[in-house]
């Protein structure tokens, strides 16, 4: 092929795997679960031979503490798991958020709760995604729908995360994590990576979590002589704990106020259609394809049909939603669980919209002729 | 184009994924795109087993099969998993041994001794191979040139003479006009 | 027991041989005095072993700069954060998880890690078993004060026996745990435990424990006045003191002590020192090995 790129047939964890490693992702840590091993075993495989390094750590919890260790060390890092273990890595995630360590987490759902369908696809941890560790706390989450995209989306989930300081979820359905699709794989030194800002200012008077023009403060590297304290405890600027309301209001609104300030720097979603659209399917993953499908054949029957893709899930793409909707009357939810995306989008939605639900929780991936079906009853 | 929805089945252990692969590998080489997904179980012996692919010249918008184009069945055990996928225009390739009661409908369905002339062949394993010389056969989906460069590139090299064998036996199972036949050595 | 050694080999005698003068050790060199006052209570043994740490740090010389200290939560996790080096407090029982990945992203760097009795034993117990097989170079710091002092006074797995606790309002019912003959069984390369009675004997062990390459788990008998001492009338510190060093027996001492669900035989001194190959050094070598195949 002379393209510079090489066309491959690769499994969507796989993928994510290879997105990490052209990132510069290189430290792994992880624990076996279905279905998001491969993301492991191919860490495995990439990582020793790229200096990189890769380990099996005794538990979902440990693994997590690692990567947020690793980060602390100056290496991009990641772990990747399903529900069971996404629950177990909750509060680490919450630390990584507080003390503003980047770390990426990809997250393959599984039908659940509890060991739930470890095979099965689902989408039922989109608020867990965004809510799943408690307290305030920023978060990023990635919903990519091919195997391109899982590459893509964990690259840009690196960037995000280095840049912002931030935890990154990249969240994806077990149809998504288990599809080969063929594709166009840039080479690794033809991906741009990017760099966290590391402390360069005066040792004495720096201060680790100091407000910047950004609200993302460099990050102080152990070696570098910075000899800076890092807590999951509320801290104050110079990092040291602090309960003095003002100082905890202060550094509080900064770290959400981040991800507000770059809102659409972090914002990215497909929209198809949506122009002229009555009707306007939300989905993401495996569900959003089906959707796709469900507008063509609505378009060929002369529907005004229309999709909107959040593919950065959360923070949610507010402003872009409200635009792509405009017209429409109809908004459809399909997901394959209970009723979590709608929520959101009843809240964004006009009070004289209609927002219809399209749910599946039998463990089986959402099919275009339930939509397109559910697009007729809509019109 | 519009795309082409393959499914292999049988039970796990058929060789089912490869098939599935080579496929894949003779379509990228005539530049066209899959999606392939397969049963997903902690097992791999044993038990309902399938590999899918829908096949389109970009990324399809749907990876997962809908209705069935082409159907090949090496098992009882898997008929019934594709009860609503088929359609008048779909092409069914099953076992004449190990399927005792194929798919029933108004479509096309091809009754093979895949099992039988593999065993001819010295050995079982390659009924898998031999059914995707079938399907290429009737279906024209690549060209047979390119499948047999793909089982090439696909087995591993001390099967390679063994599989040869198995997608030329499939291939000239069955004819279809207009389908030149002509041995192909694996040299 | 690999290799057991005599205390006097291990004991006040080794620290006189120290190229470094404890006169020339000023402990405010290595400490954030501008968090002072801390916040241990008096009498609390951490800070005795705080110093001990410090010391055996000093007289390795090692930079401040490529120190770093990660903690876990409770009073043992909150010491770290008055030591001048790169400070790491992170989540309850963690500690090891953390310093796992750093030390294996960054082996440049010196990591210590000061955990408790409820940190490291209770929800942390896993993490100590994996990072003893492992054997990285992690030097593990345990201080056991029987006691959730930070929570206010709860049971925990070192708590003795008939000893009251809030959640043991009539007196412990539970067996104790032997963090020693854990840390060794499960493949620590270096483990000892000392009382803080005697600090240069303690800040020795110390010392041999960060010079050992591999995971060294030192258990550091300290003592609760203010909560466990007060509930169970153990008298100030001092006395607790002397009685938990008369509770407990030197290495050499041999196999009548050998009882592990018996608090009051716990041995003290180097416990166990191997030659195990530190996990570090293999993981690179073997990266190393991959590499030269794939060229």
């Amino acid at each position: 092929m002379a393209s510079k790129y090489q066309l491959v047939n690769l499994q969507g964890n796989h993928a994510c795997a290879l997105g990490a490693v052209a990132a510069g992702c290189r430290f792994f840590a992880g624990y076996p679960i279905t279905p998001s091993s491969e993301i492991a075993e191919r860490m495995a495989l990439e990582l020793p031979r790229i200096g990189g390094v890769f380990i099996q750590m005794e538990d979902e919890i440990a693994s997590m503490g690692a990567v947020l260790g690793a980060s602390m060390g100056g290496l991009k890092s990641m772990t990747a798991t399903s529900g069971p273990g996404f629950s177990l890595k909750q509060e680490h995630l919450g630390y990584g958020a507080g003390a503003e360590i980047p770390c990426v987490i990809a997250n393959v759902m599984r039908g659940g709760p509890s060991t739930g369908m470890p095979t099965r696809p689902s989408q039922g941890d989109i608020m867990q995604s965004r809510w799943g560790t408690h307290g305030d706390h920023a978060t990023i989450v990635l919903a990519p729908a091919s195997v391109k995209e899982v590459f893509d989306e964990t690259r840009r989930a690196f960037a995000l995360s280095e840049k912002f300081r931030v935890p990154v979820i990249v969240l994806y359905d077990e149809v998504i994590g288990h599809l080969v699709e063929t594709i166009e794989l840039p080479k690794p030194e033809e991906c741009e990576q990017v760099e966290r800002k590391w402390a360069d200012s005066d040792k004495k008077t720096f201060k680790p979590y100091a407000e910047t023009d950004d609200l993302v403060p460099p990050m102080a590297r152990p070696g570098d002589g910075y000899r800076v304290h890092t807590t999951g405890l509320t801290h104050a600027e110079d990092g040291f704990p602090t309960q003095d309301p003002e100082t905890v209001v202060r550094v509080t609104q900064r770290i959400l106020g981040k991800l507000e300030k770059h809102a659409d720097e972090i914002a990215s979603y497909e929209e198809v259609d949506c122009k002229d659209a009555d009707t306007v399917i939300v989905a993401i993953g495996i569900s959003a394809r089906a959707a796709n499908q469900a507008i063509r054949q609505a378009r060929k029957k002369g529907g005004k049909v229309g999709l909107f893709r959040p593919i950065t899930l959360w923070p949610f793409p507010e402003k872009p939603f409200k635009q792509a909707v405009q017209k429409a009357k109809t908004v459809i939810v399909p997901e394959m669980n209970a009723g979590q995306l709608a929520l959101e989008i009843e809240r964004l939605c006009q009070s004289e919209q209609i927002v219809e639900r399209l749910n599946r929780i039998d463990g089986e991936a959402l099919e275009p002729g339930e939509i397109l079906q559910k697009i007729g009853e809509a019109q | 184009m519009e795309p082409i929805e393959i499914r292999f089945s049988g039970s796990g252990g058929q060789g089912l994924q490869l098939c599935a692969k080579i496929l894949s590998l003779a379509l990228n080489l005539e530049n066209l795109r899959v999606a392939f997904s397969q049963s997903y179980e902690p097992t791999s012996r044993g038990g309902v087993s399938r590999s899918d692919l829908v096949v389109d010249d970009i990324t399809p918008d749907y990876p997962l099969v809908t209705k069935l184009d082409y159907l090949v069945v090496l098992d009882q055990l898997s008929v019934g998993i594709s009860n609503g996928l088929l359609n008048k225009d779909s092409v069914v390739l099953a076992d004449k041994q190990l399927v005792s009661e194929p798919p029933k409908g108004e479509f096309d369905i091809h009754s093979l001794p895949f099992v039988e002339q593999a065993i001819q062949l010295g050995n079982k394993r390659v009924a898998n191979i031999i059914a995707l010389g079938a399907l290429i056969s009737i279906g024209n989906i690549v060209k047979f040139e390119t499948l047999v460069e793909a089982v090439k590139a696909g087995v591993p090299p001390r099967f390679l003479d063994l599989n040869i064998d198995a997608v030329n036996t499939g291939y000239r199972m069955v004819t279809s006009p207009g389908v030149q036949l002509e041995e192909i050595k694996s040299s | 027991m690999n290799e057991t050694e005599d205390i006097s080999k291990n004991g006040e005698d080794t620290h006189l041989v120290s190229e470094k003068s404890a006169r020339d050790f000023n402990i405010r060199d290595y400490l954030r005095t501008s968090l002072f006052p801390h916040f241990l209570c008096p009498g609390c043994g951490h800070g005795i072993a705080l110093r001990a740490l410090l010391w055996a740090i000093y007289e390795l010389d090692i930079d401040k700069n490529n120190l770093v200290i990660v903690s876990g939560i409770g009073c043992s996790g909150r010491t770290g954060a008055y030591i001048d080096a790169n400070t790491f407090h992170t989540t309850h029982g963690r500690p090891l998880a953390f310093a796992t990945g750093l030390a294996l992203a960054r082996p440049d760097l010196k990591v210590i890690v000061i955990t408790g009795d409820g940190d490291c034993l209770a929800i942390g117990g896993n993490h100590l078993i994996h990072a003893s097989r492992r054997n990285l170079d992690i030097t593990c710091m345990m201080l056991n004060n029987e006691v959730y002092g930070m929570t206010g006074g709860q049971a925990s797995p070192t708590t003795s026996e008939t000893r009251y606790t809030t959640t043991s309002p009539s007196g412990s019912i539970e067996p104790v745990f032997d963090a020693c003959r854990l840390a060794e069984a499960a493949g620590a390369g270096f483990v000892g435990r000392d009382v803080t009675l005697q600090m240069p004997r303690l800040k020795n062990l110390l010392r041999d424990a960060i010079q050992y390459r591999g995971f060294s788990f030192v258990e550091v008998i300290s003592d609760c006045t203010e909560i466990f001492g007060r509930k169970n009338d153990l008298g100030e510190s001092p006395e607790m003191i002397l009685s938990q060093k008369s509770a407990m027996r030197p290495s050499s001492y041999g196999n009548v002590v050998d009882e592990p669900f018996r608090p009051n035989t716990l041995k003290t001194g180097i416990l166990a020192r191997n030659d195990r190959p530190e996990y570090g050094a293999t993981y690179r070598a073997h990266a190393e090995t991959i590499q030269a195949k794939g060229k």
